[in-house]
């Protein structure tokens, strides 16, 4: 499953970067390639590219303020979620997810 | 160009490694004192009420014993960390519900566009990093700790 996603809270400081950091190292223990844009205080980082957005299986978007953007990801499956919610249990969620694509094909 | 160091935002003033409270509203309160004390802060009511505010909007416990309250505010005179740490258990909102020993204190200035915003989400970053949290859970030298988030500040 390849992912990409948008993480983004309300201070942009904190929450945006430890979910990132979390969704990284669980996709990376699953095996699936990942590439997730932070838009924080500082703005937007690792913007996503059209072509990881073309490859990409699902669309994360951990967020608990709103974004910039998601346009970009019309007609892509989108998973939405607070950021607590994907830092509970990273692989679990991952996993889940993964479940749910494939029971679609 | 201002460096990108650590040290510009945490020192050893700002760490505690035996708080004294006994409860989240005790050591919210003493963390504060450390960065009013080390004149972060303008008004320390007005930054507790801030650090409470952003408590409300979602959980700051974010596993593995450590929490990250922090605060936007118009009373941060700088941005800046502190590093708090309990010799018991306390209770605390986190994800992985189990109580928290270890608090990272981050004050944010409410118009910062400087490099230490970025400092800030590289500590943040680092709280998820096996070896820094084993580490800051043991270590008694301020100094060690500092140079703990140094070494993993510049790095992805």
């Amino acid at each position: 499953m390849r992912i990409v996603g948008i993480t983004a809270c309300p201070t942009g400081i904190a929450h945006t970067y430890i979910t990132k950091q979390k969704i990284v190292e669980a996709a990376k223990e699953c095996g699936f390639p990942c590439h997730i844009e932070t838009q924080g205080t500082i703005g937007v980082e690792d913007e996503l590219t059209a072509q990881q957005i073309a490859e990409a299986d699902v669309v994360i978007l951990a967020v608990d303020v709103k974004i910039s953007g998601e346009n970009r990801f019309a007609g892509k499956p989108i998973v939405r979620c607070r950021t607590e919610d994907v830092m509970r249990n990273t692989v679990g969620f991952l996993k889940k997810i993964e479940a749910k694509l494939n029971s679609r094909k | 160009m201002e460096e990108l160091s650590i040290r510009s935002v945490l020192n050893e003033q700002r760490i505690d490694l035996h708080l004294k409270g006994q409860t989240k509203d005790e050591v919210l309160d003493e963390m504060v004192d450390l960065l009013f004390k080390d004149s972060v802060l303008s008004s320390k009511e007005q930054f507790l009420k801030d650090v409470y505010y952003r408590e409300g909007e979602g959980i700051t416990g974010i596993g593995d014993g450590i929490a990250i309250p922090h605060g936007k505010s118009d009373s941060v005179l700088h941005t800046a960390v502190a590093i708090g740490r309990s010799d018991h258990d306390l209770e605390w909102r986190s994800i992985d519900d189990k109580p928290v020993r270890l608090i990272i204190m981050l004050a944010i200035k409410s118009v910062d566009k400087t490099v230490h915003m970025k400092l800030l989400s590289n500590v943040a970053t680092s709280l998820c990093q096996r070896d820094v949290i084993e580490q800051i859970f043991v270590s008694e030298d301020k100094q060690e700790i500092i140079e703990l988030f140094e070494q993993k500040g510049g790095k992805e």
